[in-house]
């Protein structure tokens, strides 16, 4: 089967966000960028279903500027077999994006979407979810284990109880959380191979996809600090703090 | 126009992140009605009738939401939505899992994670990790929200006297079904509504010791959490985890055992009214938002706790 | 303990804007290097740097490799890393496609190799001992050699050793005794070798040895060398392993650094004769060691940038977070950054570290086009700045990665003397460095000689012209590039001065060379380095003029090339003023009096 998996170019895991002086937004001049961690799980599911012989294709599609090319191709080194950049300067929102998979699916008719369950940078966690309903698809959200069985596949989801087993229709989508898989190291040689991996270009008018954002953001803070509190020497003293001092025992 | 909050039940049981969903729609300024979908799901229904606030119980009874499955429950949600200005739901794994889906349906924008009201239209969420703060309006004509538990007080569980309404009910799509639960079955507190919660990290070495945690916790009546770390370890499952992509916590008294205090991890718990931490790493950066810290062996300092908290009682 | 992040986005600018990423890739079989190729390459190693290699440097360090049962056991960790390593095709990053490399430039490599070593010298000394090995064997080995061996040790799956040094011949190859005698279509080997790096170990299936050994009928000193190649277990036709060679590891030596790197001594021929294979000609076995050599002392030179870099790391993070004393014009007591003379120590790590890298990375890229310039002159043109810049990547890198990890020890104040922060160990680690693949002495005495005296001059002259050439362009680029001038103009004079003196001496004095090489050398590097920083300048100057790119880096660039300028070039003053002494007081004393 072909699987699509969709992959975000955001702000380094390790980067510490920080707001702009003016508040407008997040400092992302001159920061690392890699790719989303969690769509690198993604990733790394859709090789693995191919090297199990479960999948025979991978496309790779990310949205945004010139440079998510360089995290296609990170995805194209990890075994992916060709990619898709849907270029635009324009800010990006879960909806919109949802919208330009949508047309994506519509002309490489996938069986499986796969991408992660949230990007690291906004936090939404919406997309896969939102172009599932556009689609009429099933959806598998939080995945931790995936089985893929005739028409339809098997999710075990990590929901706040424990885990939840579903079955869903193909296609379906999955969104992938983190134990689903512990993502490879790209090998040198498929670095050299990806270069040369097919990618194509296309924009969100080609696709007939208004882009437009639906919120506003005014503006961005940080959150107020905590203060570090006191050291108390031993259990009997932090008791007797927590007993008369802050009173919630 | 009022807004809609989806409720969510497990067991016959309400969620109580949903008392903090009700709590973010009475902040709208509007009237507050709510959406109990399910099987057999009754009791939950008259649970809600009597929350403070509560306008109208809209009951949907029906086999297809016999299991929250985000496809047979969102076309009944996008059903009710015209009606209402906002819909909310806690930011739970099921509320994640099926407001986007609504959102979708509807072609509006989903505001996830919401931990303030500005205005009927203009919210705070948390982004990159709680790192930031950012402040979003939208301007769509139905407001699609998730809210977080920790960041509203619950709406008082008694007080209302709301009518409870049966509405239509939508068709079973057979996308998607049910197979089986693991949930972790357990007498203590649910971790995101608990009081008091108990979390141990790497530090704590092997499953066996959380048994020390397990005694602490009983003795406070406590739910018992866990680091990222200390879950890929094996030491305890997944719904333990507190942190960025696990839970967020903000009881009245968070315990952290062996925990370094990664930022992940600070950003589901920092909200919490008082923070203990017991680390034999002076630098641990739980520390720095911790109001009493313990430097020294968990192994030497609980046993230690257990017997303090013992004399507490006698 | 800091983690170490490797610096890519000044890697990336010295590849690209001085050592020029953009005319290497047009050499033919370089054609694939692109920068956006080259950046995902960098992106991929710091990854396997900072989260294999790095993690293990310190507990390698704790545990060390043991000699158990007559086997090396590396410490843990060590083993899952390197076939991280070799399965990640990392080995033949810049070897030849022929055999299974990955065919990208030596200069690539080299900025790829800084990592491998920054993250973990003593894991690195692995694979660049295997890189020396395969050279060797690709140029001088028959085509059943290379057959037989070349492959796997390209990959990486076996590793390959250098066995030169035995007790009476460290700097002095001629000594050399091992013993080879001819027996049918080999050789049988017989003798001890000491201080071999990773002479043995599991973390592969076989280790390939080359051997430097004296055939029966030898002619005395170092025309009587020969250079085999003795398997550690022996290859069957069909490529599979068969018996143990007469060859073992009987002790490891305990050490000052590189723990994790076990240093060995080599027994051959306990048991009759371990079998050997002749490379190239009898008796021309150190110059087949030769041809490798440039690469290899590269190599080395890359390791003094790295575990400079390492300690600058660890030292700004230090330097941020201790608070101790106040300074004036700051409320309360401040971390240690504020105080002048800690930013002074990091600035000399820092500047002489980024001197330091722009020459290495300048010289491998100058290697690639001696190798691969379609133009036989061209080719001879750059093999000549190769030669006279190899022995000062070497040696001035290496004296001057001392001197970085020293002041990285400083910046800590106590904390710096005990190993709990790791800068103790880079401190350690690099000590090795000055003196393996031969010594400061051993370069500076190549330098004077081979590469100053023996052309009468003609390299340098080349090398000094460029330098003023050069001068000139930083003219019109604002009031610092200005003052970098004034700098270098001295610096440049006084190193011709250096070498002219030196010229005009040795034909009188025949101490002079030796009394005056590594003054003369290190006199080189630090005026190098300054034309490097110089030019650095003039780039972020151009960049800053431009509105492109990140202005920050520009302009901590412009301050740091302005600094080297001030604190580091004079004293190239220094150096010849020591030089232009001569070898009188030098030699003077009676050894009796020592
Ligand atoms: C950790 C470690 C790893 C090593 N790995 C290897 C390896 O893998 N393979 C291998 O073959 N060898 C290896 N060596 C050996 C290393 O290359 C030699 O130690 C080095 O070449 C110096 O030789 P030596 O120790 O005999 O010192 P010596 O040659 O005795 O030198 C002592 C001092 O005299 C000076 N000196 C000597 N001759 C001259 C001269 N002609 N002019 C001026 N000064 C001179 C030197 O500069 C030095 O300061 C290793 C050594 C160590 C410590």
């Amino acid at each position: 089967m072909k699987i699509l998996v969709c992959v975000k170019r955001v702000v380094d895991y390790n980067v510490k966000a920080r707001p702009k002086a003016d508040g407008s937004g997040v400092e992302t001049a001159n920061v690392k960028m890699s790719m989303n961690p969690f769509d690198e799980i993604a990733v790394e599911e859709s090789v693995r279903l191919k090297e199990a012989g479960t999948a025979d294709e991978i496309v790779a599609v990310s949205m945004g500027v010139a440079q998510c090319q360089e995290t296609l191709r990170t995805a194209l080194a990890m075994g992916v077999d060709r990619g898709i950049l849907i270029e635009t300067d324009a800010e990006l929102q879960p909806l919109a994006v949802a919208k330009l998979i949508k047309a994506v699916i519509e002309k490489e008719k996938p069986q499986l979407v796969l991408l992660g369950k949230q990007a690291i940078d906004d936090d939404a966690n919406q997309t896969g979810q939102m172009f599932a309903a556009f689609l009429g698809w099933s959806q598998g959200t939080f995945a931790s284990k995936l089985t893929v069985a005739g028409e339809s596949v098997e999710v075990a989801r990590e929901v706040d109880a424990g885990t939840e087993i579903l079955s869903l229709q193909l296609p379906a989508v999955i969104t992938t959380d983190l134990r689903l898989n512990e993502p490879r190291y790209v090998k040198l040689p498929n670095i050299m191979k990806a270069k040369k991996k097919p990618l194509d270009k296309l924009t969100p008018e080609e696709l007939g996809v208004d882009v437009s954002p639906r919120l506003t953001v005014l503006k961005v803070t940080e959150p107020a600090q905590r203060e570090a509190g006191i050291k108390v020497a031993n259990a009997a003293e932090l008791v007797g703090k927590l007993k008369n001092e802050a009173q919630v025992i | 126009m009022s807004a809609l909050v989806v409720a969510e039940h497990l067991d016959n049981k309400l969620n109580p992140a949903t008392l903090a969903a009700i709590t973010a729609a009475q902040a709208l300024g509007t009237g507050v009605d709510v959406l109990v979908a399910g099987l057999d799901c009754g009791a939950v229904a008259e649970a809600v009738a009597v929350v403070d606030g509560v306008n109208k119980v809209l009951r949907a009874e029906s086999e297809a939401y016999a299991h929250p499955l985000a496809e047979d429950i969102a076309p009944l949600i996008v059903q009710l939505a015209p009606s209402y200005s906002h819909v909310l739901a806690p930011a739970t794994t099921t509320g994640k899992n099926i407001m986007p889906r609504v959102a979708a349906l509807l072609d509006v924008a989903q505001i996830s994670d919401i931990i303030g009201v500005e205005s009927p239209d203009t919210f705070l969420r948390p982004i990159y990790a709680g790192n930031v703060i950012a402040t979003v309006r939208s301007s769509d004509p139905i407001k699609v929200i998730t809210v977080r538990g920790t960041a509203f007080a619950a709406a008082s569980s008694h007080g209302g006297s709301a009518d409870v309404e049966t509405v239509d009910t939508t068709e079973s799509t057979g996308l998607s079904s049910f197979v089986r639960a693991d949930f972790t079955a357990s007498d203590r507190p649910e971790l995101t509504s608990a009081e008091i919660v108990v979390s141990g990290g790497r530090g704590m070495g092997n499953t066996d010791n959380f048994k020390l945690l397990e005694e602490i916790a009983d003795k406070l009546g406590a739910a018992i959490g866990a680091s990222r770390a200390a879950v890929d370890a094996g030491f305890v499952p997944n719904d333990y985890q507190v942190g960025q992509t696990g839970k967020v916590v903000a009881p009245k008294l968070y315990i952290a055992v062996g925990i370094s205090g990664a930022i992940q991890h600070l950003a589901g718990m920092k909200d919490s009214q008082i923070i203990v931490a017991i680390n034999k790493d002076e630098e641990a950066p739980i520390f720095q938002v911790a109001d009493y810290g313990i430097v020294g062996d968990l192994f030497e300092v609980l046993p230690q706790l257990s017997a303090e908290l013992d004399k507490l009682k006698s | 303990m800091t983690t170490y992040i490797a610096p890519t986005l000044e890697m990336r600018f010295v590849l690209n804007e001085l050592a020029g990423l953009d005319t290497v890739n047009t050499l033919p079989g370089y054609e694939e290097a692109t920068p956006d190729l080259v950046d995902a390459v960098l992106e991929e190693a710091a990854r396997l740097a900072s989260e294999v290699l790095a993690p293990l440097n310190k507990t390698g360090d704790a545990e060390g490799s043991k000699l158990i049962d007559s086997k090396v056991v590396a410490p843990e960790g060590f083993a899952d890393a390197y076939r991280e390593f070799v399965e990640g095709g990392w080995a033949g990053l810049s070897m030849n496609p022929e055999f299974d490399g990955q065919g990208l430039p030596g200069l690539v490599s080299t900025a790829v190799d800084e990592m491998w070593n920054a993250a973990n010298l003593s894991f690195s000394l692995c694979p660049l001992l295997t890189t020396g090995a395969v050279e060797a064997l690709a140029t001088h080995a028959d085509d059943d050699l290379k057959q037989t061996y070349l492959a796997k040790m390209v990959t990486g799956e076996w590793t390959g050793t250098m066995n030169l040094t035995e007790s009476q011949a460290g700097s002095d190859l001629a000594a050399v005794r091992t013993k080879a005698v001819p027996d049918g279509d080999h050789y049988r080997i017989t003798g001890q070798k000491i201080f071999i790096t990773w002479g043995d170990h599991e973390l592969t299936e076989n280790i390939v040895h080359l051997v430097l050994a004296r055939l029966p009928d030898a002619p005395a000193g170092v025309k009587g060398i020969s250079l085999f190649l003795v398997p550690k277990y022996l290859v069957n036709e069909d490529g599979s392993l068969g018996e143990h060679n007469d060859v073992h590891a009987v002790s490891l030596e305990h050490k000052l650094g590189v723990h994790a790197s076990p240093t060995c001594v080599m027994s051959f021929g306990d048991r009759g004769g371990a079998v050997g294979y002749l490379i190239g000609e009898p008796n021309k076995g150190l110059a087949c060691m030769f041809t490798m050599m440039n690469h290899a002392r590269l190599g080395v030179g890359m390791q003094g940038v790295a575990i400079a870099e390492r300690s600058l790391q660890a030292a700004v993070a230090y330097a941020r977070d201790r608070v101790q004393g106040s300074v004036p014009g700051k409320q309360g007591r401040v971390t240690i950054i504020h105080h002048p003379d800690v930013r002074r120590m990091l600035m000399l790590m820092r500047a002489q570290t980024e001197a330091m890298r722009a020459v290495a990375y300048l010289t491998a890229a100058a290697l690639d086009h001696s190798h691969h310039a379609p133009d036989a002159d061209e080719r001879a043109g750059f093999l000549t700045r190769v030669d006279l810049l190899t022995p000062v990547v070497k040696a001035w890198s290496t004296e001057v990665a001392q001197e970085v990890t020293t002041l990285g020890v400083q910046v800590h104040g106590g904390m710096g003397y005990v190993e709990e922060t790791g800068c103790a160990q880079y401190f350690r680690d690099g000590r090795i460095i000055t003196i393996y693949e031969g010594t400061t002495g051993i370069q500076a005495n190549d330098l004077v000689g081979r590469k100053i005296i023996r052309d009468g001059g003609q390299g340098m002259r080349g090398l000094l012209a460029d330098i003023e050439a050069f001068e000139s362009q930083l003219d019109a680029a604002g009031e610092v590039c200005v003052a970098i001038k004034a700098a270098l103009i001295e610096g440049r004079v006084a190193l011709a001065r250096g070498s002219d003196w030196l010229l005009q001496t040795y034909a009188n004095d025949m101490y002079a060379p030796g009394a005056v090489a590594v003054n003369l050398l290190m006199l080189m590097g630090t005026v190098v380095g300054g034309w490097q920083m110089g030019r650095a300048a003039l780039v972020a100057h151009d960049k800053l003029q431009r509105n492109e790119g990140d202005a920050t880096f520009y302009q901590s660039k412009l301050t740091t090339a302005r600094f080297y300028a001030e604190h580091v070039m004079p004293r190239a003053a220094a150096y010849l003023a020591a030089v232009l002494a001569g070898s009188e007081s030098i030699m003077a004393l009676d050894d009796e009096y020592f």
